[in-house]
């Protein structure tokens, strides 16, 4: 008798606890700020053939689906029979992990009655990784940290200290960059003794049999939500800033039956500077939005990843070749959603978003503080999500990255560095029957007697996030110092003592015309100061009235005629 | 002379629950009514009325009340709570909105923010600025302050929030801007977050003291109501309020804190289970509590409930983490998943079972209720494995219909090709292995070993489903309490009186000066004997505890560290990283050496004497209704064989102290049923609890 569907159920909710309780350990002994406030890392379990089973909720897109493919890589080359109990292996080789040097993959097999059964892995930012710190202004690879092919962290229960030694040596925290290795190292020990006492409990030799029904019901699962889609081949191209020159992604997806494929012929070639995409991160934010809109229900595993293909040419930005620079990779990957998104706006419009602001924000200061200690510390933002075809979009949300921002006083209990201001950005959101998310300003200063590097990941400066079917752009970013001079929102500059500088991030796109918003909404939303007068006047139609704003039925009635007639 | 008592009163959603304890006697007297809206202390007044007549109690034999109400917890997801203006550093108005920018759900492109509880044109910001060490680097403009109250009295504010940056060190700028609104709004009711929380992270501490000020001109006029009705019927002793910590307060202080009452309900119920597993000398407890909708756990640590300090309200989604207003109030570390008798079974995107979080509710309720349900549930699946008694649900006052139940139950079967009893089978072994699973993770989290636990279970369906629970979780004793029904507003009896400070200050051990330190813990120990004092605890018996939440620097996360000794000096400095790593090992298996510690925050609980209760024993009220019914046998399937065991069933009191059993057996009383399946024996014991334990060398 095959394993009956009640029993599978039973197992497989088992296994995602087992994989919680390993990100648990993991935020919890995590020693970067990043993971633990912002929840950036994954957890996984894989099977023998290293096939990811199950991930744990947590985590971000980035990190789960490129350690799905990065552990089936790596298992061709180091076969559980190879590996010994007490063993566990470390990368952070981005074209095989997380597409640049700052991911630390530790990989641990698991071993039960004497024999391979699986292997847990997860994947963590690193405070830091030596070369430039993280950054977009590198011209090759090796000028952006310490690279470590797969090598063995630990051999049968010992660490490898010489390892352990030459990351001292070249990273400028060596104690939290050390101390996060054996964090995932624990991690990955709670998931394995929680497996063996699964296996344990439920009678079972391995996982062979369970992994088959998990990864084929998935896999069919993923194929039936193809299936309503309306076959056909829907592209688009969207722009981004680039870091000197504007970047074209180019995505076709052609949908079949019961797959699908997603290729990105025709996107711009590699450049040399760090915002160059990987194979495998491309693969990871092509799959994450494409779950997002088709069927979000559907468990993330390899098997639901099996239906799609997806193709980028050697050389371009989105599949870049070793050595080019890949440390800001983000600000490119995190907007391969915005293409797919506008290629299915042309089939499944309601179940997709407008362009958001799409790309973190992440700003990193290096320097010494009043006290002389060496800092550097990074922290990421957001700015507006796009708006969807039936709701307004979430104002500084992250999208498609799955991490969350930091409170200004944990960011200065931490860092010299000061928050004056952090506001909601007026008029940033795009207009639209439905409105994008709306951005925000942040007014930063160092509190130091010495200069310190800023280092900026900052995109959609020059191309904003598009509006859909009708919706108007929202707002583009910018950054500014206080005596009117803008850095180059993805180079690095010292910012002096006593300077400010704001940062104003991009707002998301709208959805279908605002002329069609319900004018109360409009009414609502310049009450909350998310929308001027002057723009509720210009772009939406609605004529307000009185010093408390209430709506001039009448004369907005003219106004949307008006306005109509001109479109 | 007249006996002195005690009295509890939990105001539940439904039903309010009334308790009259004879501390002499040590016997309870229990009430249960219907809650009255929109005024609950109506309900209460007329529950108590009635009680004192029946029972022949005086009010002045009343020395001392407390009360747990979900009040406030309503007040924030109805959002019926007061028009609230905020005052707030400048450049800071939007972080109510601005939040932590993340998504509670990663691949749900439809999800929604709680709009916050203050809208942005009632959120002022005056011209202040204090560093993270609390040292002015703007002062603040008086101005200002007067120009948002002017605003505000025009806009009708009926209370204020002043929140600004770092105030948690300095509060100099809050106390100087609370003298300006005072005067200029005196009507208003005025919360200042280095009092309400006094911890970093602006989100979180300005969405506590927003919250706060929300809701206590309600929580005020309710408070004060209930006061005032019980001196109106003559009991004249103290009122304290049930806390979210597990301890209790005066009504003074809830009137101030409101925001500490949220959340407060399960604590009751918590704290009667550690009651309970005290009497089997157990050192730590799992408190199981499983009702219609959800299930609820909370276990301790050395004996004691750990409290969470991150906890959340008024979720858009209720299972959500994420989705609801931060709290940074200390509660009782509990999780709560969707996981109850009416939790519903259906089959998911991949033909794979799924039991939860969407329940029937109470209506339609369970299919086999007849009042239109036609989902299977937990419930069904119960009826249909022989677990529950038709002819007996709530002590026989509702007949359940086991043919409904197969009905629903069989079209869920054909969809997944099997049987009736084995999918009933199935239904009750996931939302096991749910509960267990969020038992495990919670564990897991806290660095704790779940197997030698007491499992005590509580709830209309806790008692039916614990083992089963218990053994997924390597548990091997399970308690069942008398008077489930009641366990909460019993618990309340055995509240402390406790409240805790917290005051957050990032420090190197090694730079740590414990004079400053030292004025910390001063500054909250003084404001705490206040309290306690206040709520009627002399001086001598005030307990003073002092932790402190260390890491590594650099680390994220903390771990709470005993801090010892009345004075804090270079000698209580050089004991903390021996006791963080102590605790460190144990969440973690291993240490970080070479990385400095350092403190986030420091905390203060003080609290009175712990409530003995040595002697008590629940009256066995005898329901005419029961007597009648022996014992009797009835067929039931516990395993995975299906094959029906002839199991004894026994009316739970009926049953003589001596009883024991190896099961199966089923035990049934008017709110529940306990399920003994093979391999696990069950005895009685004086006090009236049952106690469930697996049998060694089971074959």
């Amino acid at each position: 008798m095959t394993m009956d569907t009640m029993f599978l159920e039973v197992l497989w909710n088992r296994l995602v606890s087992i994989v919680d309780e390993q990100a648990a350990a993991l935020m919890q002994a995590s020693f970067t700020t990043v993971v633990r406030e912002a929840g950036d890392l994954s957890a996984g379990v894989f099977d023998t053939q290293g096939r990811m089973l199950a991930q744990a909720v947590t985590g971000t897109p980035g990190h789960i689906n490129t350690m799905a493919n990065c552990v089936q890589e790596l298992v061709r080359t180091w076969p559980i029979e190879g590996l010994k109990p007490g063993d566990s292996l470390v990368t952070n080789d981005p074209w095989m992990c997380a597409g640049h040097l700052h991911d630390i993959i530790v990989i641990t097999p698991v071993f039960y009655r004497g024999k391979g059964v699986g292997f847990f892995a997860n994947t963590c930012h690193a405070m830091d990784i030596g070369g430039r710190t993280l950054g977009a202004d590198a011209h090759e690879v090796f000028e952006e940290g310490l690279h470590l092919p797969v090598l063995k962290l630990f051999r049968e229960f010992k660490i490898n200290q010489d390892l352990i030694d030459i990351v001292r040596a070249n990273v400028r925290v060596p104690d939290q960059v050390v101390g996060d290795l054996f964090a995932q190292q624990t991690a990955n020990d709670v998931g394995a003794s929680k497996l063996i006492e699964m296996l344990q409990e439920f009678h079972l030799d391995d996982l062979t049999e369970l992994s088959e029904m998990i990864l084929n019901r998935s896999e069919s699962a993923m194929r039936d939500a193809i299936g309503n889609i309306p076959r056909g081949v829907y592209e688009d191209e969207v722009v981004i800033d680039g870091f000197d020159d504007p970047l074209k992604i180019h995505v076709k997806i052609t949908i079949r039956e019961k797959d699908l494929m997603v290729d990105y012929s025709g996107s711009s070639l590699q450049v040399d500077r760090g915002i160059n995409v990987v194979y495998n991160y491309t693969h990871a934010y092509t799959t994450y939005p494409l779950k997002c809109a088709i069927c979000p229900e559907v468990p993330n595993n390899e098997g639901s990843f099996r239906p799609v293909r997806v193709q980028a040419p050697p050389g371009t930005i989105v599949n870049a070749q070793f050595p080019s620079p890949v440390g800001a990779r983000h600000l490119v990957g995190h907007f391969l959603s915005q293409a797919i998104f506008g290629a299915l706006s042309k089939s499944i419009p309601e179940k997709i978003l407008a362009d958001g602001s799409a790309g973190l924000w992440n700003t990193q200061f290096e320097g010494y503080d009043r006290k002389d200690r060496l800092f550097v510390y990074i922290f990421f933002s957001a700015g507006g999500m796009g708006a969807r075809s039936n709701a307004d979009g979430l104002s500084t949300t992250a999208f498609p990255s799955g991490i969350r921002g930091v409170p200004a006083e944990a960011i200065e209990a931490v860092s010299p560095v000061i928050m004056w201001r952090r506001t909601l950005r007026c008029d940033s959101g795009g207009a639209g029957q439905y409105r994008g998310g709306l951005g925000q300003e942040m007014v930063l200063e160092i509190d130091s007697d010495r200069p310190v590097l800023h280092s900026c990941m900052y995109d959609r400066t020059r191309n904003a996030a598009r509006g859909f079917l009708g919706g108007l752009d929202g707002a583009v970013g910018e950054i500014e110092l206080d005596d009117g001079t803008r850095p180059h929102p993805k180079g690095k500059y010292r910012i002096q003592p006593g300077q400010k500088v704001t940062l104003r991030l991009p707002g998301g796109g709208g959805f279908y015309s605002p002329l069609q918003r319900d004018p109360s909404d409009v009414v609502k939303d310049v009450f909350h100061g998310r929308v001027s007068r002057e723009a509720a006047r210009t772009l939406y139609g609605v004529v307000l009235k009185g010093k408390i704003a209430r709506l001039d039925d009448e004369e907005t009635r003219k106004l949307r005629l008006q306005l109509q007639g001109e479109t | 002379m007249q006996e002195k008592g005690c009295l509890s009163i939990d105001i539940g959603g439904t039903f309010t629950d009334i308790i009259f304890l004879n501390s002499e006697s040590e016997t309870i007297i229990a009430r249960k009514t219907l809650t009255t809206y929109p005024d609950p202390s109506l309900g209460v007044l007329e529950g108590l009325h009635s009680l004192l007549e029946s029972e022949k109690v005086l009010p002045s034999q009343i020395s001392r009340s407390i009360h747990g109400t979900t009040l406030v917890t309503n007040a924030l997801i109805e959002r019926k709570g007061a028009r609230t203006g905020l005052i707030t550093t400048a450049g800071f108005r939007d972080a109510l909105e601005i939040g932590r920018e993340g998504r509670y759900d990663i691949y749900d492109l439809a999800l929604q923010r709680p709009e916050p509880l203050i809208p942005r044109q009632w959120r002022f910001e005056v011209q202040e600025r204090l560093n993270v060490r609390g040292e002015v680097l703007v002062s603040l403009d008086e101005a200002g302050v007067t120009a948002a109250c002017k605003e505000l009295i025009n806009l009708g504010a009926e209370a204020v929030a002043i929140v600004f940056l770092h105030a948690y060190v300095n509060p100099m700028h809050e106390k100087q801007a609370l003298r300006l609104v005072r005067s200029l709004m005196p009507e208003v009711s005025i919360s200042m977050s280095h009092q309400v929380a006094a911890e970093f992270r602006e989100y979180e501490r300005t969405s506590t003291t927003v919250a706060n000020a929300y809701v206590r001109p309600l929580a005020d006029h309710y408070i004060s109501n209930l006061e005032q009705g019980l001196k109106s019927i003559g009991i004249d002793g103290p009122l304290h309020i049930m806390l979210s910590n597990g301890g209790c307060g005066s009504s003074e202080l809830a009137r101030h804190f409101p925001i500490r009452l949220v959340e407060s309900g399960p604590c009751g119920g918590a704290l009667a289970a550690s009651y309970w597993a005290d009497k089997e000398s157990a050192d730590e407890v799992f408190a199981f509590d499983m009702g219609g909708t959800t299930a609820k756990a909370a276990l301790t640590i050395s004996g004691g409930f750990p409290l969470s300090v991150d906890s959340e309200v008024a979720r858009v989604h209720r299972f959500r983490k994420g989705s609801g207003f931060p709290l940074l109030v200390p509660v009782l570390d509990m999780i709560e998943i969707g996981a109850g008798g009416g939790s519903i079974a259906r089959l998911n995107e991949m033909g794979l079972p799924k039991v939860g979080p969407e329940s029937a509710g109470s209506t339609p309720g369970p299919a086999c209720y007849g009042r239109g349900g036609r989902l299977p549930t937990v419930t069904d699946a119960d009826l249909v494995l022989g677990y529950i008694n038709p002819d007996y649900f709530l002590g026989g006052e509702m007949q359940l219909c086991r043919r409904q139940a197969a009905e629903v139950i069989a079209e869920l079967a054909t969809d997944l090709g099997t049987d009736v009893e084995r999918t009933a089978w199935g239904i009750r072994q996931l939302v096991d292995e749910n509960m267990a699973s969020a038992a495990r993770v919670h564990a897991a989290e806290r660095g704790l070993d779940i197997r030698n636990y007491h499992l005590v279970a509580t709830g209309g369906a806790g008692p039916v489903h614990a083992v089963s629970v218990a053994q997924r979780l390597g548990i091997t004793t399970v308690v069942v309490p008398p008077g489930a029904g009641v366990g909460s507003a019993f618990g309340l009896l055995l509240a402390p009186v406790a409240f805790d400070f917290s005051s957050t200050w990032v420090c190197r051990v090694s730079e740590i000066e414990p004079n400053q330190i030292q004025k910390l813990f001063d500054r909250m120990e003084e404001d705490g004997r206040r309290i306690v004092n206040s709520a009627g605890v002399s001086t001598d018996q005030i307990g003073i505890s002092r932790t402190a939440d260390m890491r590594y620097v650099g680390q994220g996360h903390t771990i709470r560290v005993p801090i010892s000794g009345a004075r804090f000096d270079q000698n209580t400095i050089s004991e903390i990283p021996d006791a963080f790593n102590h605790q460190y090992r144990k969440v973690f298996g291993r240490l970080c050496d070479d990385v400095e510690m350092e403190s986030v925050n420091w905390r203060v609980t003080v609290s009175g004497p712990r409530v003995a209760l040595d002697k008590l024993s629940v009256e066995h009220r005898k329901d005419p209704a029961i007597s009648v019914k022996k014992s009797s046998n009835r067929q039931v399937i516990f395993d995975v064989s299906m094959q029906p065991l002839e199991t004894s069933v026994f009316d739970r009191f009926s049953l003589g102290q001596e009883f024991v059993s190896n099961g199966p057996v089923l035990i049934e009383e008017s709110e529940s049923t306990t399920v003994i399946p093979p391999g696990w024996c069950v005895s009685v014991r004086e006090e009236g609890h049952l106690v469930l334990s697996r049998v060694e060398n089971e074959t």
